[in-house]
């Protein structure tokens, strides 16, 4: 028999074997041989390089690929004759902002070794890369050196895998050079390899090779000044100063650790009263661990995948009642003086310690709770942060260390150097952490860029919109091109043979209106009902058809894919969809024929379904109507026509749907919502604070609701039923009564409320009964905590999720999903194409249905996405009324000259020093410090600055904190029997809510807004 | 980890080991390899390895046909084929179909009438397997047969293609690719194709065609057309390399009777 080894005879000296050991999640290891055939026809792409483009391959269509690099680069003092770049993999980890600048960092050469191994430390950062290279104006090649015969490079005996990546990257860079210069035959532009490994560079100035650290390359660029600040920190130190913080763990200890069960993993959140204590929910556990101080978070940023180790119990403590504010607190004062002398544990105490924590848990709320350390993260979620400079004083075009506080309290200060401090003090600022050592209590990052002066509408939009990842530019152009080319002269086919019209209802007759709020634009849904000759009611609900416009898979359907949802500000509106679809072809506007989307019911009188019927359809809206109108037109007595008598059947049934929904134990939540009506009448002398509004309820809000429901969950059947693995449904967990058990406690001490949270219906019951007839308002408030105390509700794929957890627990229903605004929600837009392909509706040009519905793990992705830019998109649009608000106030101070509006306010929390109180006018919820209380009447007719009343006084004001009973009673030094106040949880106070500067050349230009309590 | 293709491919248009779209890896195949059997040859596609031998025509036990002879295959992957060292159990549903498509393909391409009541066996042991599982099978107990002397009117050649549907740009067109390997296999849509000649001035004729990947099939440029395409070009170069071993076979044994 033969052998079996491959001979290497002359016919395989092309292939060579890329061998790799893995090691797996499971611990087991592999090893991966794989071939690799060597080449000669790999271009090099420079357009200076005749050769190349001639024995370039074409692929499968016959185009040959263009070269990338150009033909005259960009020079600079050193490179006279202009360059190309290749970048070594950390420059990439490190520096890709500044790869992105469009000043510099043109013609760019990277390497498959580099690239690989940029993949395998991070993968966004990879997909950076890639939408750079996919870019033609960056002019950015990727060149597979592994595979070209010249350039590849077998690991040596003894040599490690960097130092062997480090030769291949010298190896790229030295054939570059000699092939470019052998063919443009004279000097050819200068091959410039980036790294910031100074052994690399020795090595490459003994090869001949220019090699430059990124500081030094981008001092010899033109404006150097202000790329130098985008530098990233932490490679050049040497020098270590003390050492602050503990070692992580390696990761194979932790993941013995994770195996064994005494470590554990889980997301960092950090508290937004306490900036010191953050949470860790893990799996094991009904509640998350808490983690207190600097040094047991140990360098881990909210956000961040952490593993944990559960503290020894002797250090097991309460969570802490007191409110800390990082830019509150003083440097000084944070030093962490707690001395962790860490006690030798074994293993099986380890292992004991873990069933304490359960017990600890099922306890109650009463004991001290488990803590834990960071031992390790897992991942990094760092991203770009906004923030303001917070420096002492400009330092002239010196290159100084400044922090950077950014917006989100969570995210501790960030270190960077910049040359522009004058520049940025004053502005909002982006920033990026790229460490975190051991010797530095806080995070070094580089500066990114400056949106601009703070307090302007620009930037702080801007800012806002950075902060929760909103994509906000205008629609690229490969998107707009998908749009019909009628553009606004777009109308439904008059001729009934188009494609348009095949496999569509005509339902022009029918009396359709929709019911929006007022100055709606994007008008999602219609509604009609008429009574059918048997007694019965024919109800339809009419969706945009925005499936029609929007095709599977272009460029619009991808853009709409990533930003997930249209997120709504006080004064803009960042669209899901390009203006032309949402405001006009799409929106169901009265009076024009539009293409929908109909379910159409047949209801009894008792609003009991007895069939439900799903069409693509045309409709013709008869009226637009806002909330208020509609419910004028109902209760015209004088109304008789057709049209408002649908309206009124609608009404009817609707509340008989939901009395039904309401038995089944739907809840009544709250969340603190306002609304701002920006008026355009607004003149110099209006209140500006008028436009503050606290969202009314009418009847017809809850008829559109009503229907809306309905529609979605017999959608979600259907589709359920059609797609049983990869349906796009949405969930609302049933929460663990463990989350209700602090406010349990509350209302029972305070109120003497049972709170049942045994089933939703329980739930809602109980909360019917927290009534405090002389503050119409606490019940409300008591919806707003029991809210925050559940889970939010998802999407997710139906194959995911077992079929009981499929129910949605707020709308008390077995199965849900969103079908009714696919103009606004993409998930919407996805389950319009899974329910057309459910009823069998072919689409123009017989195009088969997106194979995408069916493929659990692309929908799986969708759905992840969607449910971050779904909550991102409700904290943008909760921070912009807020930011209103602060502004709005300010207006008002300034124009009336007061010190801020005297309004009602409940206390939510009760803190060691301080509370937490909402007010209900404005939405808007803060913290009140002791020095914000007021203790006497008289105070308040003093000078009209609070600030210097408080400095005349400077009275120390003092408290006592009774945990138990949620009370806080604050008093001035040494006077506690005259001069108290007593405060407890879910009380009603006045407070006078104010905008506030912050003194000092610290934080100039910033604002807060400040409530004090008054008498 | 390696790159994956689907990212980077339409930049470079490489795949992950080098090759260009249309490229076959370096097959060798080698006839009479087992001596001591009617028929043999191992055939390598890169680094997959597959040794086959050929047991008949002998008179068939058990179940018989009156008019033909029953091909039978008996296929075994070694336990240290693959990454991790895994021993297929008889019961293993893959491997069955897999035995029973390569049974039915060479059962109507032999002439099986000149042979009533007889079995032909067809072992084969996957030494090492890097992707193109079906295709480095069918292609080595072809070349066996004809060791093992069984008539056909043309040999059988297989190969796998695959193709690369663009994710970022729905108007680009998917792009075949030829002869994957296991990473490419765990990550792209692929079909196994085996062809044989066909009569003159006629196109070659499709035998094997298995797919388990799911791709569209209709519209113009659709991916299983493309995939098809290649597949068929495919075939005939892998055709045309055994062609010449089993030549050089020929050769061999015409001198060595001389």
């Amino acid at each position: 028999m033969k052998s079996l080894k491959r001979s290497l005879g002359d016919s395989s000296a092309n292939i060579s074997s890329k061998v790799f050991i893995r090691s797996l999640k499971s611990g087991r290891v592999q090893k991966v041989v794989r071939e690799q055939y060597l080449r000669k026809d790999i271009p090099c792409s420079s357009q200076l390089c005749s050769t190349c483009a001639a024995n370039a391959a074409p692929d499968a269509s016959g185009n040959v690929p263009k070269p990338i690099l150009s033909r005259r680069p960009a020079g600079t003092k050193q490179f006279p004759n202009g360059h190309y770049i290749i970048p070594d993999t950390n420059v990439l980890l490190t520096g890709i902002d500044l790869l992105e600048h469009s000043d510099a960092f043109y013609d760019v050469i990277i390497l498959q070794t580099v690239l690989e191994e940029l993949r395998n430390r991070s993968l966004p950062l990879y997909n950076r890369l890639m939408s750079l290279v996919k870019s033609e104006e960056k002019r950015f090649y990727l060149f597979f050196n592994e595979f070209r015969a010249e350039t590849n490079v077998l690991r040596q005996e003894g040599e490690t895998v960097n130092d062997r990546n480090d030769r291949a990257v010298r190896k790229s860079a030295e054939w570059y050079a000699s092939h470019l210069d052998a063919t443009t035959k004279k000097q050819g532009p200068a091959i410039v390899v980036i790294t910031n490994d100074a052994d690399n560079r020795r090595k490459s100035k003994a090869e001949k090779i220019t090699a430059l650290s990124m500081r030094d390359y981008v001092s010899s660029l033109e404006n150097a000044e202000k790329l130098l600040d985008m530098v990233a920190e932490g490679q050049d130190r040497a020098e270590r100063g003390e050492l602050i913080y503990p070692e992580y763990y390696s990761m194979s200890k932790m993941q013995t650790g994770l195996k064994a069960g005494i470590m554990h993993q889980g997301v960092f959140h950090v508290s937004p009263y306490n900036y010191l204590e953050g949470t860790v929910k893990v799996p094991t556990f009904d509640k998350p661990l808490l983690i207190l101080g600097r040094e047991s978070s140990n360098r881990s940023v909210s956000g961040d995948v952490v593993v944990v180790e559960v503290l020894p119990k002797d250090q097991w403590k309460q969570p802490s009642s007191r409110i800390l504010d990082e830019e509150a607190m003083n440097q000084n004062e944070n030093a962490d003086d707690d001395d962790n002398a860490e006690a030798i544990v074994t293993e099986g105490e380890r292992r004991a310690l873990q069933e304490a924590v359960k017990t600890a848990h099922r306890a109650g709320a009463d004991r001290a709770q488990p803590t834990a350390r960071v031992v390790g993260v897992m991942k990094r979620s760092w991203r770009p942060y906004v923030g303001t400079v917070d420096a002492s004083s400009g330092g002239g075009n010196r290159q100084q260390t400044v922090f950077l506080v950014p917006m989100d309290k969570k995210i501790p200060k960030i270190r960077m150097r910049t040359r522009q401090v004058d520049e940025l003090i004053g502005k909002r600022v982006v920033a990026t952490i790229d460490t975190w050592d051991r010797d530095s209590r806080y995070p070094a990052g580089h500066f990114l860029r400056s949106l601009g002066d703070l307090e302007t509408k620009d930037a702080e939009t801007e800012a806002l919109l950075l902060e929760y990842d909103v994509q906000y530019r205008p629609f690229p152009k490969a998107v707009l091109d998908c749009l019909p080319a009628e553009g606004h002269n777009w109308k439904v086919p008059a001729d009934k043979s188009e494609p348009g019209w095949q496999g569509r209802k005509d339902l022009r007759d029918l009396l359709v209106c929709s019911i929006d709020p007022p100055g709606c634009q994007d008008i999602d849904d219609a509604l009609h009902a008429r009574q059918l000759p048997n007694g019965n009611f024919e109800v339809g609900v009419h969706i945009a058809d925005v499936s029609h416009f929007v095709r599977p898979n272009n460029s619009m359907d991808a853009e709409a894919t990533a930003r997930g949802t249209t997120v709504y500000l006080v004064d803009k509106r960042i669209d899901m969809l390009p203006m032309l679809l949402g405001t006009d072809l799409c929106s169901l506007k009265p009076n024009v024929e539009r293409f929908a989307f109909s379910t159409i019911w047949e209801l009894t009188p008792d609003a009991d379904i007895v069939s439900a019927d799903f069409t693509k359809s045309v409709i013709y809206s008869r009226e637009g109507f806002s909330y208020e109108a509609a419910q004028k037109r109902i209760d015209d007595k004088s109304a008789q026509d057709p049209l408002t008598a649908g309206m009124r059947h609608l009404l009817a049934l609707s509340k008989l749907l939901r009395a039904k929904r309401m038995a089944a134990g739907a809840l009544n939540l709250s969340s603190p919502e306002v609304r701002i009506e920006s008026s355009e009448t607004a003149n110099e002398t209006a209140d500006p604070l008028a436009d503050v509004k606290t969202k009314a309820h009418l009847e017809t809000n809850s008829l559109v609701e009503e229907f809306m429901l309905l529609a979605n969950i017999t959608v979600a059947t259907k589709i359920q039923s059609v797609f049983p693995q990869t349906a796009l449904l949405r969930r609302h967990a049933t929460p663990p009564a463990s989350n209700f058990a602090d406010l349990a406690d509350q209302l029972k001490r305070m109120r003497g409320f049972e709170l049942d949270v045994a089933s939703s219906k329980m739930l809602a019951d109980s909360l019917d009964q927290c009534i405090d007839p002389a503050h119409p308002f606490f019940n409300t408030l008591i919806r707003i905590l029991a809210t925050r105390c559940m889970t939010s509700a998802e999407y997710f794929c139906s194959g995911s999720h077992a079929e009981p957890e499929f129910r949605h627990y707020g709308l008390a229903s077995e199965i849900y999903t969103h079908f009714t605004s696919p103009i606004r929600r993409y998930a919407d837009l996805l389950v319009h194409r899974q329910l057309a392909y459910a009823i069998g509706y072919d689409s123009i040009a017989g195009e088969t249905v997106d194979e995408g519905l069916r493929n659990m793990n692309k929908l799986e992705n969708i759905c992840r996405n969607l449910n971050f830019r779904h909550r991102n998109a409700q904290h943008a649009g909760r921070a912009s009324i807020e930011y209103y608000v602060g502004q709005a106030l300010k207006q008002r101070q300034e124009k009336m000259g007061d010190e801020g509006v005297v309004e009602e306010g409940y206390v939510m929390r009760v803190f060691e020093n301080g509370v937490a109180i909402f007010v209900p006018k404005f939405g808007i919820e803060g913290v009140v410090r002791l020095e914000d209380f007021e203790l006497s009447s008289k105070k308040s007719a003093k000078g009209k600055n609070t600030k210097e009343a408080d400095a005349e006084e400077l009275v120390i004001k003092e408290s006592e904190f009774e945990p138990e009973n949620y009370t806080l009673t604050v008093f001035e030094k040494g006077r506690k029997d005259e001069m108290s106040r007593r405060i407890e949880l879910f009380q009603e106070v006045k407070v006078r809510v104010s905008s506030e500067e912050k003194g000092g050349a610290r934080e100039k230009g910033k604002r807060r807004v400040r409530m004090v309590v008054l008498p | 980890m390696p790159l994956d293709t689907t990212s980077t491919y339409s930049s470079t248009l490489l795949r992950q080991d080098g090759r260009r779209w249309n490229e076959l890896r370096k097959i060798s195949a080698s006839i009479s390899t087992q001596p001591s059997s009617d028929g043999s040859s191992l055939v390598t596609m890169g680094n997959t390895s597959v040794v086959c031998t050929i047991t008949g025509p002998r008179e068939g036990r058990g179940q018989r046909d009156n008019n033909n002879a029953i091909v039978e295959t008996e296929l075994n992957i070694a336990p240290f084929a693959q990454l991790d060292r895994r021993r297929a159990g008889r019961t293993d549903k893959r491997v069955q179909e897999l035995q029973t498509t390569i049974s039915q393909a060479f059962q109507s391409q032999l002439f099986t009438h000149l042979y009533p009541r007889s079995s032909i066996l067809i072992s084969l042991t996957i030494l090492s397997l890097d992707g193109g599982l079906l295709a480095a099978c069918l292609n080595a107990a072809s070349i066996a047969l004809v060791d093992a002397g069984v008539p056909m009117p043309s040999i059988l050649a297989a190969v796998s293609s695959g193709v690369i549907i663009p994710t970022d740009n729905s108007l680009a067109r998917p792009e075949p690719i030829l002869d994957l390997n296991n990473a490419e296999e765990q990550e792209l849509p692929f079909l196994s194709l085996a062809t044989v000649r066909g009569d003159a001035d006629e196109e070659d004729k499709i035998s094997v065609l298995v797919m388990d990947s799911r791709v569209q099939l209709t519209g113009t440029d659709n991916p299983a057309e493309t995939m098809l395409r290649i597949g068929l070009d495919g075939c005939q170069s892998v055709r045309r390399t055994m062609e010449e071993v089993i030549r050089r076979q020929g050769t061999k044994v015409m001198q060595g009777r001389r």
